[in-house]
This record gives C-alpha cells, sequence and structure tokens, in this order.
C-alpha cells in the first residue's frame, strides 16, 4: 500500500512545478546541468502515468483495502457486521469444511486446469507457429482467438447446450448404446473441468505460439543432423526452448482459474465447492459480507502463493536444463 | 510416436504418418475450441422452442423474437454505451500509462508497473466483492457509472500491456529526430509517437471493448434491475430459462465482436501485438 500511494503525490506536484515552473526547471540544488536535465525528465515522466495510479488507487487499491477491513469484522446473528476488529472469520474460513473444502477444491481444480491447458495448448500452438502465412494461419488464428473475444457467459452456455439432457452428447452416448436414457451430465465435474479449460485454453496457446515461432528452426535442423530423431528432438530442443512460454501460460492460467465462479455455476450449478462460487453465494444469497471477505483474501493469498510458486519452479527447471 | 522414436531414420511414408499424428491433437483441440461456439449458432436456428442440437428445423424466429423484446433491446443499448465509455477512457489513460511505463525513467518504475497489471492476478470474485462493497458506500450500485468504472478497471490492463509491447518496439531515435527537426513534445507525440504505438492502441481497443462486451463476474454483482447488460441478462437466462432465444443473443453478441475484431484488423496487424 504505502509504496504505490507515493506515486500519486509525486504526480500532482509535478504537475504543477510543470505549470508554474516550465522550462526553468524547479530543481535548484542540482550542481551539473546534466543532472538537473535527467533529474527533470525523471520526475517529469510520471505525468503520463499519474492518470492510472489515481485509477487504480480509488478503484483497485481502496476497494481491496475496505475488502480486508471487512473481513476483520464480526458479525450478530443475522450477519450484519458489528463494531471492532477479529479474525472469527477467518477462523471460520479454516475451519468450516464448507469454506476450507472449496479453497482446497479450488486450488485442485486451478492446477488441474493449468496442466491440462498447457497440455492441450502445446500442440495447438505448435500447429499455429509452424503454419505458414495465408488462410490456414488466419483461420487458425481466429479459431484461438475467437473464445477469447466471445463473453463467458456465451461459452459456458454453449457448453450447457452441448452437455443437457437432450443435447448432441447425450444423444450420440444413447444412440451408441452406451446409455439407456439421457444422463445429468451437467453437474458433473468432469464437465466443470471441461468448461473451465475451455474458457482458459486461449490464454496458454497465445504466449506458446509467441515462444514456438521464436525457435530459430536451425537448432531443430541441427539436432537433427546430429542423429536424434524427431520425437527426442521434440523433447531436448522445442519443449525446453518453449519453457518461457510455459511459464508465461501456466502463470496466467493459474490465477484465473483460481477465482473463476461464472463458468461453473452456469455448467455446474450453485452447488459447485468451488472457493469462487462459496464467495459468490455469500455475497447473493446469504448476505454474509465478512465471511465472503475473508473466503475470498484468503483465496487470494492461496493465488499469489501458487503463482509465486509456479514461477520459482519453472525458474528452477530453466535453470537445470541450461546448466 | 513411439515407432518413430525406434526408427529415427524411418522411410518418408512412414515420417509423414508421424507428421499427422503430430497434428491431429491440434486439429482436436481446435474442434474443441470452436464447438460451442458452433453449437450455439446452430442451436439459434432451431424452429422449436427446444435446445436440441442437431436443430430439429430452421427458423429465424428467434431472432426476431429477441430484436422485438424491449428487454433485450434496452441491454442492447445499455452494453453498446457501456463498450464506448470504457473504450475512450481505457484507451486514453492506458496509453499514457502504457508509454509511460515503458520510456518513463522515475523512481518506483517497476511498483507502478506491478500496481497497473495487478488486476489480472486477482481473482475476478474479489475485484467484484471490492467494487461491490465499495459502490454500495458510493451509490454507484446498479448505475451507469459504476459500471463504466468497473468495466475500464477490467479492461485497463489489457490496453496497459498492449500498448507496453508496442512502446517497447518503438525506436526513440525518431522521437528524438522530431525533436530535432523543431517539433514540440506535444506535437512530436501526436505526429510521431502516437501514430508508432497504433498496432498497440488499436489491440487494447478491441481488448477493452470485447471485455466490456463479455464482462460478467464482476458485473453481475454491480449491476442491478435498471443495468442490465447483455451477458449479465443472458447470466441470468441461462440459470432460468432455456430457449433458443439466449442462443440468438449470444450468436448476435459473438458477431458483435468479430466485427469489432475485424474492424480493427483492417487497420492493423492484429496478430502482432499479441
Amino acid at each position: 500500500m504505502s509504496a504505490p500511494a507515493t506515486a500519486p503525490v509525486d504526480g500532482p506536484t509535478d504537475k504543477t512545478g510543470d505549470k508554474t515552473g516550465g522550462e526553468t526547471g524547479g530543481e535548484t540544488g542540482d550542481k551539473t546541468a546534466g543532472k538537473t536535465a535527467r533529474k527533470r525528465y525523471g520526475v517529469r515522466g510520471l505525468l503520463p502515468v499519474t492518470p492510472v495510479v489515481v485509477f487504480l488507487l480509488a478503484l483497485f487499491v481502496v476497494p481491496l483495502v475496505r475488502v480486508f477491513a471487512l473481513s476483520l469484522h464480526p458479525v450478530d446473528a443475522n450477519g450484519y457486521p458489528l463494531d471492532g476488529y477479529s479474525f472469527v472469520q477467518y477462523r471460520r474460513v479454516f475451519t468450516e469444511s464448507f469454506f476450507s473444502e472449496a479453497l482446497w477444491h479450488s486450488l485442485g481444480t486451478a492446477l488441474l486446469v493449468t496442466v491440462l491447458c498447457v497440455l492441450l495448448g502445446f500442440p495447438a500452438a505448435y500447429a499455429l507457429s509452424r503454419a505458414r502465412q495465408g488462410v490456414v494461419r488466419t483461420l487458425l488464428f481466429v479459431a484461438v482467438v475467437s473464445p477469447l473475444l466471445t463473453s463467458v457467459v456465451v461459452r459456458s452456455y454453449g457448453w450447457v447446450v452441448l452437455f443437457s439432457a437432450n443435447g448432441a452428447v447425450n444423444r450420440v452416448l444413447v444412440g451408441l448404446g452406451l446409455l439407456d436414457q439421457p444422463a445429468r451430465l451437467l453437474t458433473s465435474y468432469f464437465v466443470v473441468v471441461v468448461s473451465v479449460v475451455h474458457v482458459m485454453l486461449p490464454f496458454a496457446i497465445l504466449p506458446l505460439t509467441t515462444a514456438l515461432g521464436g525457435i530459430d528452426d536451425n537448432l531443430r535442423r541441427a539436432s537433427r543432423s546430429l542423429g536424434a530423431g524427431p520425437v527426442r528432438t521434440f523433447w531436448k530442443v522445442t519443449v525446453p526452448l518453449s519453457l518461457p512460454g510455459i511459464a508465461v501460460g501456466a502463470t496466467v492460467v493459474f490465477p484465473l482459474a483460481m477465482g473463476i465462479y461464472i463458468t461453473p455455476l452456469l455448467v455446474g450449478g450453485a452447488n459447485q465447492p468451488l472457493a469462487g462460487l462459496r464467495v459468490y453465494s455469500q455475497i447473493t444469497s446469504v448476505f454474509d459480507y465478512p465471511v465472503a471477505a475473508a473466503l475470498s483474501l484468503t483465496l487470494l493469498v492461496l493465488t499469489l502463493l501458487g503463482v509465486s510458486a509456479l514461477g520459482t519452479g519453472f525458474r528452477f527447471w530453466e535453470r537445470r536444463l541450461h546448466g | 510416436m513411439a515407432d518413430t522414436s525406434r526408427a529415427p531414420r524411418s522411410p518418408r511414408a512412414l515420417r509423414r504418418a508421424g507428421r499427422v499424428a503430430a497434428w491431429l491433437p491440434a486439429a482436436a483441440v481446435f474442434v474443441f475450441l470452436l464447438a460451442p461456439l458452433a453449437v450455439l449458432a446452430l442451436s439459434s436456428l432451431n424452429s422449436t422452442s427446444s435446445l436440441s442440437f442437431p436443430p430439429s428445423g430452421l427458423s429465424l424466429r428467434w431472432y426476431g423474437e429477441v430484436l422485438s423484446s424491449q428487454d433485450w433491446l434496452v441491454s442492447f443499448r445499455l452494453s453498446g454505451v457501456l463498450v464506448l465509455l470504457v473504450v475512450l477512457t481505457t484507451v486514453t489513460i492506458g496509453t499514457l500509462a502504457g508509454y509511460g511505463l515503458v520510456r518513463g525513467d522515475f523512481p518506483g518504475r517497476g511498483v507502478l508497473s506491478g500496481l497497473a497489471l495487478a488486476p489480472l492476478m486477482v481473482p475476478e470474485i474479489i475485484i467484484a466483492l471490492g467494487l461491490l462493497y465499495y459502490f454500495q458506500g458510493l451509490g454507484l450500485v446498479n448505475t451507469l457509472p459504476g459500471l463504466w468504472l468497473a468495466h475500464s478497471l477490467v479492461a485497463l490492463p489489457f490496453v496497459i500491456r498492449t500498448v507496453m509491447v508496442s512502446a517497447q518496439a518503438l525506436d526513440p531515435t525518431l522521437e528524438r529526430a522530431a525533436a530535432t527537426l523543431g517539433a514540440g513534445r506535444a506535437r512530436t507525440f501526436l505526429t510521431v509517437t502516437l501514430p508508432l504505438l497504433r498496432p498497440g492502441i488499436l489491440a487494447g481497443a478491441v481488448f477493452a471493448a470485447v471485455t466490456s462486451l463479455g464482462e460478467v463476474a464482476v458485473s453481475a454483482l454491480v449491476s442491478g434491475s435498471n443495468t442490465t447488460t447483455v451477458p449479465v441478462r443472458i447470466f441470468s437466462a441461462v440459470q432460468f430459462q432455456l430457449d433458443p432465444s439466449v442462443a440468438a443473443v449470444s450468436t448476435l453478441l459473438m458477431l458483435a465482436s468479430v466485427l469489432v475484431l475485424v474492424a480493427v484488423d483492417r487497420f492493423t496487424n492484429f496478430s502482432e501485438v499479441l
């Protein structure tokens, strides 16, 4: 909080200094002219950033701090926040299995989704990076970007239609004689994971495509000419060199998957034991804001820990590969 | 795959088989990506009120139903207004910030870059709760300004990031040349810097537009009965009713996003800045 807060303090003062001081500059204490110029440029550099800093302080930092304050409120029997501070909400989050199991379930699901996104994203990104300029490449690119451009509700709804009682999947399963009658597929964990992976996949494919496209083809050729087969070249050259892309993809997908609640809600129903959904139901149907705040902040801490663990893991892996 | 590994110098036929085997998973993934979208578009053409797939008969009646429904039209108008407001806001402040963060030389630049992209790292439900609680105090729940600010917050990091990518590729000597040739700071920025940042700005505008057009996670909490955007109306409709009119709206929303992309792609190579 304190570090970003210094910025807008610098910003406005710089702005007024710029208006009144103009070209003469205000830094009288500096000895050399060069130093003055550099310093002036430096402070002035903050000007363009100021609006965003003010915006984010007002709409991102302050609300988060207020959520933190809210999570420390005790509540009365009706869930109405009382004065004073306590850790009772956090104790509830950690001791009531309704919340704690949802946290673990979210963590496990987010990891599973991240792994699946990297595994599924790799061949797609590989195809995209190897496709020559032209119609095929454009079509593949549209296939990756169009889900990204489509609202999460729309994509989730597509899966609802596919897996609903008279949807295509049930028809095929019944038609093949694998099922006697349409099954209730929609509330299953499998369908939740499938739809969440679908929502997240483009976020993994795009950085992977960039990383794979940046690999010098001569490296693969060199590997082949030195006697390595295509599979060995793939594992020993292509995969290690695409590691930065895998790392970016994983660190983008994981936090998004940790907090997702729209897709599981639409596809799996409100009873899916995911932390994001629990927060949502606490807000919208129980109106217990303090416990929702405590649960969501615990989820945030868990997310940030997971992201930094992923980052450390990838750095370690990369260092081991490069000796 | 295992076969090719055991015989590295395999004959051409086997190598071709290996290549096909390597492309098959990719094809499957592309089908997976497009399947639910295609299914929606097709079931919106159903002539009956069931959402069966494949459709039991083709008609455009659900589109007619949607376009004559007052509720949906109000939502379409609201979403349209929001897209314009959000794109204008985020592109203006996001371009300045993205450029300033790459070019500026000031203390705390790293911290500010982190702050600028931080909303991407925070699970959406937390942003939603934070804004809901905050807006309740300010009387902004269920208002247009509230949605405008919320959408701008969610869209802003995308704009900053794409502009930063373009700013990193920008050659500073061009700006210096403009300055040497007598252009002032403002003129240099407007006539040299901005045109060079165009790909990043346009990509950011696309992201901001489609983010606002599709935002539900935060909107579901801060919007209300007077401010139901199209995706929020879909969100509640999917939970309580299943008829092809929602599929028709979804298809229209997809078309809107594609139109935004195509329009912008005419001006810039979109894939460059992703």
